[in-house]
């Protein structure tokens, strides 16, 4: 639109690698149309008041904080990782690597070894890619313990070159190819939206990055959501709205005519699956049940 | 009774993708086998065949295709005379329209098409080609290139008429662009004695319909919100005009709900507005057809 020609553009840093694939969807659910050249290190999300960069999350925190970038997607490990304070936390998204759910970050140790618990592990060497994260979950475990920072990959290290592991899972499929079991979950992580403070104090880019937060929660919820719309009679509406989940409040319309009632609303998908033998039992009829692109509660 | 039948042309290559997930849209389940160019679709009245898009319109002038897709390029190109049905205003990706170009080397002293006279102009519509320059009255050998034109200046040709959709790989290769020749979309084509047919004409005339509508339904979305009454008014002066918002009392509250449809490109502007004035509970919905 014209009127935004002579706005600033927000920088924005776009996560790569490991984060890629769900950021990219996720861009696209909510309504922009990203191009991602990764060999070329380009990313365009088709909005011409962001100007995107591809960064590693460590690099995104570091460059918010600075104001090098207005904005970006960082995880949140890296926040506490990091020491990075001086942003404002926009929005969280509920993905991991390749996963709609978030990524854990675990400590593990060899199938074979004799390590139960952490408290087994004092003296011995520990290798991550989360120094502090590691140190931090140690020190307040009272348990002494050589943590050493290594390079991905961390899994094919262990036993080798040490004997335990703090390492992003996702699936478990690397941590089971390299005959590692969990003996302790550190924390999740997630995808967090940042904002450098100054970016903040400009109402314009305020707004921007605020709604860019918005559209990306409400494709991502939307996911775990669906519509669902039946028809129902006057005498069985009360037990129908008590099934109901009351998220968004069903929108009732009284069928022209009749004593019946269309009754629409939305719901969480695993909930749905209960919800829809109760509505049959009651006697709705007609009932449809269909996908959301963006939910915003 | 045997069953009558249709014989339709798909694009194969870069608009496949796209012609297939109209279709799906459309509410045909179309199958690709590997190595195979007959789609398994689930109309009995309707024959498949995966082709080039550059062959399309001369099969279907010729009869061996009843109808087919294609891009508008390629039935100039072709010179092929057949019946358009309709506009799918599709290209490849999101782009509706692709742009066919005349572009040079950037550091190359060409600055504009008349300082081709004498050179090499590599291109894949060699007839589209030769008719611009001869309408300039411009002297130019034109070569037909048999693909990735935009790599070829300036070792292999002067100049270069090529695709382009987001200028991408023009800006890659180091090409500046002269002139837009034309801008092509896709479109339904069908032979003209399939049309003089009554039954062929209502079938293909019922394809171009639910194919249309799945192009409209491809780019509008339905967005539905709650809001209080005395917030009613104020947040429907913001809504595209075109909606036709339906507006619906919440049975025994003062709560509005508001249902229409906008185009998508347009939701992520709306969205964040309807927010700040006062909507609640906003959730899109995907269409899979929209007919007006």
């Amino acid at each position: 639109m014209n009127k935004n020609k002579n706005m600033k553009q927000i920088k924005l840093g776009f996560p790569g690698r490991e984060w890629r694939n769900q950021t990219v969807e996720l861009f696209k659910r909510a309504g922009y149309r990203p191009n991602l050249e990764e060999t070329l290190f380009r990313v365009n999300i088709n909005d011409p008041q962001f100007k995107c960069f591809l960064a590693r999350t460590e690099e995104i925190a570091e460059y918010v904080e600075k104001g090098i970038l207005d904005a970006g997607i960082t995880q949140s490990i890296r926040l506490s990782e990091q020491g990075i304070k001086n942003i404002i936390k926009v929005s969280e998204f509920d993905y991991g690597n390749n996963v709609w759910w978030k990524t854990k970050v675990v400590l593990a140790v060899p199938f074979d070894s004799k390590v139960k618990s952490i408290k087994d592990l004092k003296g011995k060497k520990i290798l991550t890619r989360v120094l502090n994260t590691t140190k931090e979950y140690f020190k307040k475990n009272k348990i002494e313990a050589k943590i050493e920072w290594v390079n991905r990959p961390t899994e094919t290290k262990v036993p080798i070159f040490g004997d335990a592991v703090v390492e992003f899972t996702n699936t478990g499929n690397a941590l089971r190819a390299n005959n590692l079991r969990i003996i302790d979950v550190l924390t999740e992580t997630v995808p967090t939206l940042i904002a450098n403070q100054n970016a903040w104090q400009d109402k314009k880019k305020r707004e921007k990055i605020e709604d860019l937060g918005l559209l990306l929660s409400g494709a991502r919820i939307a996911q775990d959501y669906a519509g669902l719309m039946l028809h129902a009679s006057n005498d069985m509406m009360e037990e129908v709205l008590g099934v109901l989940p009351s998220l968004k409040k069903p929108t009732v319309t009284h069928l022209r005519g009749e004593n019946w009632f269309d009754v629409f609303t939305v719901a969480e998908k695993e909930k749905i699956r209960e919800i829809i033998p109760k509505l049959k039992k009651i006697g709705c009829t007609d009932i449809i049940e269909f996908p959301l692109k963006k939910l915003i509660v | 009774m045997t069953t009558r039948k249709i014989k339709i042309g798909i694009p194969k290559g870069s608009l496949q993708e796209h012609t297939l997930k109209i279709f799906k849209l459309a509410g045909f389940n179309v199958e690709v086998f590997p190595r195979s160019y007959v789609l398994g679709i689930d109309d009995l009245e309707i024959e498949a065949f995966l082709i080039r898009p550059q062959e399309i319109p001369k099969y279907v002038e010729r009869g061996n295709l009843d109808v087919g897709i294609s891009g508008e390029d390629w039935i100039i190109e072709s010179n092929a005379k057949v019946e358009e049905v309709c506009d799918l205003e599709y290209a490849k990706r999101d782009i509706k329209k692709v742009k066919w170009v005349l572009a040079v080397s950037n550091n190359s002293n060409i600055k504009k098409p008349e300082d081709l006279e004498g050179k090499l102009v590599s291109s894949e519509v060699v007839n589209i080609a030769k008719k611009y320059f001869r309408d300039k009255k411009v002297k130019v050998k034109v070569e037909f290139s048999w693909g990735a034109t935009e790599v070829k200046p300036p070792l292999f040709a002067d100049g270069v008429i090529d695709l382009v959709e987001t200028g991408e790989s023009i800006r890659a290769h180091n090409l500046k662009v002269l002139d837009v020749i034309f801008e092509s979309s896709t479109k339904l084509v069908a032979n003209k004695k399939s049309l003089k047919d009554k039954w062929k004409k209502e079938k293909i005339s019922d394809l171009s319909f639910v194919l249309k509508g799945a192009v409209k339904g491809e780019e509008t979305t339905l967005v539905s919100f709650h809001v209080l009454k005395d917030k009613l008014e104020g947040i429907l002066k913001i809504l595209p005009s075109r909606g036709n918002p339906s507006i619906t009392k919440i049975t025994g509250t003062s709560w509005y709900d508001v249902t229409f449809i906008m185009l998508e490109r347009d939701v992520k502007e709306f969205i964040p507005k309807i927010k700040r004035k006062g909507g609640e509970g906003i959730v899109e919905f995907p269409l899979n057809k929209a007919v007006r």
